[in-house]
């Protein structure tokens, strides 16, 4: 793992909110091309460390790195224009908005036509519009969406609004993927078929970092896992290494084995 | 045209276009057609309401972008009329040719947004709605005190506009100048809905933390809305400047503000229709009001008494009846 060097890098990573400490120096890194799974109990810290990356929260102390620059000080909307995307665990669709628009929003990172072209209807905004358009086709066919295209997305099932958030930072195309949770909510098929795209996109070499409870999802498509609780990285390698260390046994059981 | 690129327009017209809003934008083709012979069969005096209609209009397509849009509502937005009627009026009567010092109002009301939105853009909700109106208060108050701008008598003797050599003299005129006014900030705000930067400014009125994740600048898209919805208030008062020839700061009331807020409510917000609706129904309203209160025997106050009467009970209908206005109500049910 050495010889690459890592894509994005989490360095003490620490965020408290008044006396409680969602994040004490975490340290984390993904690989150029890996799948990494974050897992821990519920409130151990994943969604905070998710939003630290993507800047919707400042950290309190650490620094992250990403690309071979530090990236903590630039605004959310800039490091999407970098490359990283987020399917946020709790955000609500678009509303308002027909699916295929929502996902569209998702090209904003790699789009550049402004108000003027817009307003004058130039050609430079007329290809770039059906350029987002044929993007965003392709991430609702890979989401598995096309079929509620056309709806409004505010109307859609709870596993198929997952499925749209997973679609709309894919219509960026990210080369850094974070998923807050993406399969809650999601029935059996579903799900297979959301496992099915997460690892058909490690194959093509994106990045990606995955929070998720399912630990057969997890054995399936993570490369390395980092395990956290009430804050602290307790345990990091493998789903093999990670699921046979004691620490980790105690925290998701609750007490001493 | 060839071929391959008549294709494309008619792929481009029907991504604008869905097949039910095709049938939208009919009702807007009709609808212009009729609106553009109603001045033909107005008295003068109605040519008069007609004209103060259309410049609302311009205002409130403005505001109902902002607050549809951007979330965010202007008490204030009758300080960017002022700007442009001001800037339109001092540069004419500095020996600006009229047809330019009309175009410097938009962009100096756009301007002068730009200048004030960035701190205030920060306040969220009500602290906005009051920044803007103490805006405006502050501005009435330098205006009414300034001798460059007149003082409370304002500007007089102002040229009429003339485009081309043909002089604007009559009211006819503005009101054809006044409907051009209202199709192009239309247009405007319609292809600047309908585009990637709309897609962002629709993305952040409902999912903030989301769309700015996907790219979208929300801070300066905010600006933007805000900047384009005091460019069409500042042309409305450039137009404004011309037609009546004379300007005072009494001309920009906060009540002015406030009735731009309530056609913006009442027609639907983020609803092109429904703020040109929403403008035409109020100025109607109030018209039929002003009639009655200035009646024998009225006391002087009841214009204005009962103009705010009006707006408060039609907002409380609205907000009770129908929350999302007029236009998108009709829209959903049909
Ligand atoms: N905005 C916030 N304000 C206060 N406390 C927060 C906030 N966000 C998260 N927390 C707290 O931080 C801890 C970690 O939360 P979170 O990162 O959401 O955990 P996870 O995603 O692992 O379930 C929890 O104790 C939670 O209550
Ligand atoms: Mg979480």
């Amino acid at each position: 793992m050495t010889a690459v060097p890592a894509l994005l890098t989490v360095t003490g990573a620490t965020r408290r909110f008044g006396g409680v400490h969602a994040l004490r120096d975490v340290d984390l890194d993904v690989a150029p091309g890996e799948t990494h799974a974050v897992i821990g109990p519920n409130g151990a810290g994943k969604s905070t460390l998710f939003k630290l990356i993507g800047g919707q929260l400042v950290a309190t102390a650490g620094t992250i790195g990403y690309d071979g620059q530090r990236i903590d000080r630039l605004a959310p909307h800039r490091r999407a224009r970098r490359g990283i995307a987020i399917a946020f665990q709790d955000s609500p669709v678009f509303g308002g908005m027909t699916v295929t628009e929502n996902v569209m929003v998702g090209a904003h990172a790699v789009t550049r036509a402004g108000p003027v072209a817009a307003v004058l209807g130039l050609p430079r905004h007329r290809r770039e519009e059906a350029e987002i358009r044929e993007l965003a086709a392709r991430a609702l066919d890979r989401a598995g969406l096309t079929a509620w295209a056309d709806r409004p997305a505010d109307a859609l099932p709870l596993g198929q609004q997952r499925a749209l958030q997973v679609a709309r930072a894919l219509c960026g195309g990210p080369r850094l993927l974070l998923l807050d949770e993406p399969a809650s909510g999601l029935r059996g098929p579903e799900r297979s078929a959301l496992a099915g795209l997460i690892e058909q996109l490690r194959g093509e070499g994106l990045s990606i970092l995955l929070v998720e409870h399912d630990v057969a999802f997890v054995a399936r498509l993570a490369d390395r896992v980092t395990v956290l609780d009430l804050g602290r990285v307790i345990a990091r390698g493998t789903f093999a290494e990670i699921r046979t260390d004691p620490a980790v046994i105690t925290a998701y059981l609750g007490g001493p084995p | 045209m060839t071929e391959r690129s008549e294709r494309h327009d008619r792929v481009f017209w029907s991504s604008l276009f869905s097949s039910r809003q095709d049938g939208i934008r009919w009702w807007w083709i009709a609808g212009a057609l009729i609106v553009s012979a109603v001045p033909l069969l107005l008295a003068p005096g109605q040519l008069t309401t007609f004209v103060l209609l259309g410049l609302s209009a311009m205002a409130v397509v403005g505001l109902s972008l902002l607050m549809g849009y951007a979330g965010q509502v202007s008490l204030g937005q009758a300080s960017f009329t002022a700007i442009g009627a001001y800037t339109s009026g001092l540069l004419a009567l500095h020996h600006t040719p009229p047809l330019l010092a009309l175009l410097a109002a938009p962009i100096v009301a756009a301007l002068a947004a730009a200048g004030v939105g960035v701190p205030i853009l920060r306040l969220r909700g009500h602290q906005l709605a009051f920044a803007t109106l103490a805006l405006q208060l502050i501005l009435l108050s330098v205006l009414g005190d300034a001798d460059w701008a007149g003082g409370a008598v304002g500007l007089q003797g102002l040229p009429y506009l003339s485009i081309g050599g043909f002089e604007l003299d009559a009211d006819l005129d503005y009101a054809y100048l006044v409907l051009a006014g209202v199709l192009l900030v239309s247009l405007i705000a319609h292809r600047l809905v309908r585009s990637r930067v709309g897609r962002g400014l629709r993305a952040l009125a409902t999912g903030e933390t989301a769309a700015e994740a996907s790219g979208v600048p929300v801070g300066a898209y905010r600006l933007l809305v805000f900047a384009v919805s005091a460019a069409f208030a500042g042309l409305a008062g450039g137009i404004y400047s011309f037609f009546l020839g004379y300007l005072a700061p009494g001309s920009f009331p906060v009540l002015l503000s406030i009735e731009y807020v309530v056609m913006a409510v009442v027609g639907g917000l983020g609803s092109i229709g429904g703020a040109l609706l929403g403008a035409a129904l109020i100025t109607v309203v109030v018209q039929l009001l002003t009639t009655l209160a200035t009646q024998p025997g009225m006391p002087s106050y009841a214009p204005s008494v009962l103009s705010y009467a009006v707006y408060a009970l039609l907002l409380i209908a609205v907000v009770l009846f129908v929350p999302k206005g007029i236009v998108p109500t009709l829209r959903r049910s049909s």
